[in-house]
């Protein structure tokens, strides 16, 4: 179906006693989206959390926090684990447990990287001090003596000389330098002034009361480093089999807590009074009567579930609806295949309940358009395998839809390629005797190349006869035909756009009925036809296209009374806007003449590419009058393989960006701007997303005798 | 090879229209696209949008494509 699925609203009340068994069989249901419930003059409030959230989510942030620690990541591969397991690890204090084991493990990592910071702070104090001829315990033990240590940036002997009883060791080494100065208690403030004029700055100096000198001293520390290195590497050894141990039970747990403490939340979203609940929620329509018995069957008495509406498409029923009753939520209603591109709808947006989903014009003009750009078997082989390939193992959204794209695309591509275009690698199969790309042409030193040439062989007349002519040549040619390509791509473009108004129409009749739609829409369509008439009419008549007919005038004058039909039926609606909209349906017809213009530059370089390595790489000779190939030259047919395959690969390379980027702006930007205008709301309903976790089969027997 | 001057000039009036075309479609998505980046780093659910408005001016070049094009092959 075009429409998302249909949604009745019903409403759901019960004891709250049972609130807990309730919430899980709503979970159990997934097809329910709750309605939140805001506070009104109804008497009712919002529920409070499940009693056991507070410790689930309490246990959640000590995961989190583990995770963290041991780098365990979203992307992180682990074993999937049993609920059952994972539950009964949970309630028997097991989160508890790793968390010691993590944390004593964390803390002894951060201790040893702490001391070893620190000596690696003395070492660089010590190996300032080295280049002065002093042994450590002098720098300190003294009672009248004060002993200033510091970098100086200026040598600050003579600036100490007026200090009376100051002893001073410099080194100075170009900009910077290390200054010891030795004074009496009394004269500090003094030596420090002076000091503070070379660009003093004091370095705390490590109290040591051996005699050793820095030196010395440095091996020292390096053997203390060294000994807590090895500490820290059996730290971090030791922390990475945690890691391997609980990283699936970390990743499981999360996910169970996670579950939990959403479940233990639904209250926040829901009505309750004294002693009962009220859910108001929107299900499939189809599902409304399953959804019912099975709650009522899980529940018993203890549930009253009530059918409310089926919510219908028009918009009058929406505006008529309470605020928070008003929308409905869009769940798209699509086949396997059109599943893939939902992805590409919405990239814009989410349909709205009450308009045709285009995913499925998506699904057909993407490739189609992807593929008659391309357009080529060599090129479509690749992205037929690719497409395949990445549709086998990705799992992630977004390489999914490029895989579809490309896979299906790619047998667009090769369609097209094989028996529109009659070409591969940017080579048409077969030169033809008369025609711009012959055979002749080929022999006779020109730049096309074809397949038959290369080969040496003549095709059968059969194959052909598979490919369609124009002008002459097998197939169709992308730089020779050019004008038949633009006029074929002009004549896709009226039909996808007259496509999208369509939509727009039906889109409007289902929303506000035949009337409105057609001062609404209808104008756009017939002013859309009538333009179409008057460019076809006036291309023959400037001769552009040069076969006249007798139908020319009618069709002009025709048009032009169907031009203002529509104008008028338009300005209604848009006033004078009417008018400014008519050159934008020429733009619009236009921008598909892109479809042409991209096969044609894929083509053009393919052209030049191909001439480089048949033409100027490989030699050709004179045999009997016409040029071959020769493969005679080792050197040089090796390196014409190589460039083959980089220069194609470019080709192709940009075939993807430019084909699938252009491909791609013309549903959203002709096609969607017609009718779409997306802002749906997200159809959640309630549901354990469960992907590191299952039942086991003895717990799924028992969640169905529940 | 010989051409007569009015082949070079229908050549001429091709690169013209597209080179000119491509220019004017370069000043313009410049300006969106910076905006465009902009959006979509605050909020990556802006990409459709974004790419809707990038490529609007695109349009332009390809009239000038076609133009030379017709100037080529038609005329």
């Amino acid at each position: 179906m075009l429409l998302p699925e249909s949604m009745s609203r019903i409403v759901i009340v019960g004891t709250k006693s049972r609130l807990d068994d309730a919430i899980e069989a709503l979970y159990s249901e997934k097809s329910i989206h709750v309605i939140d419930h805001t506070t009104g003059d109804d008497k009712l409030s919002i529920g409070a959390p499940r009693p056991n959230t507070s410790k689930a989510s309490e246990r959640l942030l000590k995961v989190r926090g583990m995770e963290k620690e041991l780098g365990v990541v979203k992307h992180t591969k682990t074993p999937r684990v049993s609920v059952e397991d994972t539950r009964s690890q949970i309630n028997a204090g097991n989160v508890e447990d790793v968390e010691s084991q993590v944390l004593k493990a964390v803390d002894e990592r951060n201790d040893l990287n702490q001391k070893i910071t620190e000596l690696n702070s003395r070492k660089n104090t010590l190996e300032l001090l080295q280049k002065l001829p002093i042994t450590m315990d002098l720098y300190s033990g003294y009672k009248s003596l004060a002993v200033l240590v510091g970098t100086v940036s200026t040598d600050p002997t003579t600036a100490l000389q007026a200090v009376d009883g100051c002893e001073c060791f410099v080194s100075m080494e170009k900009k910077t330098g290390v200054a010891a100065v030795f004074v009496r208690m009394s004269a500090r403030a003094t030596a420090l002034t002076a000091l503070t004029g070379c660009g003093f700055t004091e370095v705390h100096v490590p109290e040591e009361t051996k005699k050793v000198l820095p030196a010395e001293a440095i091996a020292e520390i390096d053997e203390e480093i060294g000994h807590y290195q090895q500490q820290l590497d059996a730290a971090n050894l030791s922390l990475e089999a945690l890691r391997s141990k609980y990283a699936a039970f970390l990743k499981g747990t999360d996910e169970e807590l996670s579950i939990e403490v959403e479940k233990g939340s639904v209250p926040l979203r829901i009505a309750v009074s004294e002693y009962s609940y009220i859910i108001d929620a929107w299900v499939p329509t189809d599902k409304v009567d399953r959804t019912k018995a099975d709650l009522e069957q899980k529940l018993g008495n203890d549930v009253y579930v009530e059918f409310e509406e089926t919510r219908s498409r028009k918009m009058m029923d929406e505006e008529a609806a309470e605020p928070r009753f008003r929308t409905p939520p869009s769940k798209q209603n699509n086949g396997r295949i059109t599943k893939e591109f939902e992805y590409a709808t919405s990239l814009v947006s989410l349909p709205k309940y009450q308009e045709i989903d285009p995913t499925i014009l998506i699904m057909i003009f993407l490739p189609l358009f992807f593929g008659y750009m391309v357009g080529d078997c060599g090129y479509a082989i690749p992205f037929i395998i690719i497409g395949a390939y990445g549709l086998k193992i990705a799992h992630n959204k977004d390489w999914r839809s490029i895989a579809t794209v490309l896979f299906f695309g790619g047998i667009w591509a090769f369609i097209f390629g094989f028996f529109f275009y009659g070409e591969a690698l940017g080579m048409h199969f077969i030169g033809m005797e008369d025609g711009v790309f012959s055979l002749s042409h080929v022999a006779n030193g020109g730049t096309s190349v074809t397949w038959d040439w290369i080969l040496g062989v003549t095709f059968p007349s059969w194959f052909s006869g598979l490919l369609p002519v124009v002008d002459g040549g097998a197939g169709i040619g992308k730089l020779e035909d050019i004008s038949f390509l633009l006029k074929l791509a002009v004549y896709i473009g009226i039909v996808h756009l007259m496509i999208g108004h369509c939509c727009g129409l039906v889109n409007h009749i289902i929303q506000r009925g035949k009337k409105d739609a057609f001062f609404a829409k209808g104008g756009a369509i017939i002013t859309f036809i009538g333009m179409v008439m008057l460019c076809w009419a006036l291309t023959k008549l400037l001769g552009v296209t040069k076969i006249g007919s007798d139908l020319t005038m009618p069709v002009l004058y025709l048009s032009i009374i169907v031009l203002f039909v529509g104008v008028i039926i338009n300005s209604k609606t848009e006033g004078f806007m009417a008018i400014m909209d008519l050159p934008g349906i020429i733009g619009n017809i236009l921008s598909y003449t892109r479809l042409a213009a991209i096969a044609m530059s894929k083509a053009g370089m393919a052209l030049a590419f191909n001439y480089i390595i048949f033409g100027m790489i490989i030699p050709r000779v004179m045999v009997g009058g016409i040029y071959v190939a020769d493969w005679s030259n080792i050197a040089m047919l090796a390196l014409a393989i190589v460039m083959f395959a980089f220069l194609h690969l470019v080709v192709w390379t940009l075939a993807i960006l430019s084909g699938g980027l252009h491909a791609l702006r013309l549903q959203y930007v002709e096609l969607m701007t017609k009718f779409y205008e997306g802002n749906g709301t997200e159809f959640a309903p309630l549901k354990e997303n469960r992907i590191k976790t299952f039942f086991s089969e003895k717990a799924k027997v028992n969640t169905k005798e529940v | 090879m010989t051409a007569d001057v009015g082949t070079g000039l229908i050549a001429l009036g091709a690169g013209l229209a597209v080179g000119l075309a491509g220019l004017g479609t370069g000043m313009a998505e410049k300006d969106v696209g910076a905006a465009a980046v902009g959006a979509i780093t605050e909020n990556p659910k802006m990409f459709g949008k974004a790419m809707v408005f990038m490529v609007l001016p695109e349009t332009i070049v390809i009239f000038g494509l076609v133009i030379a094009i017709m100037a080529i092959f038609v005329m």
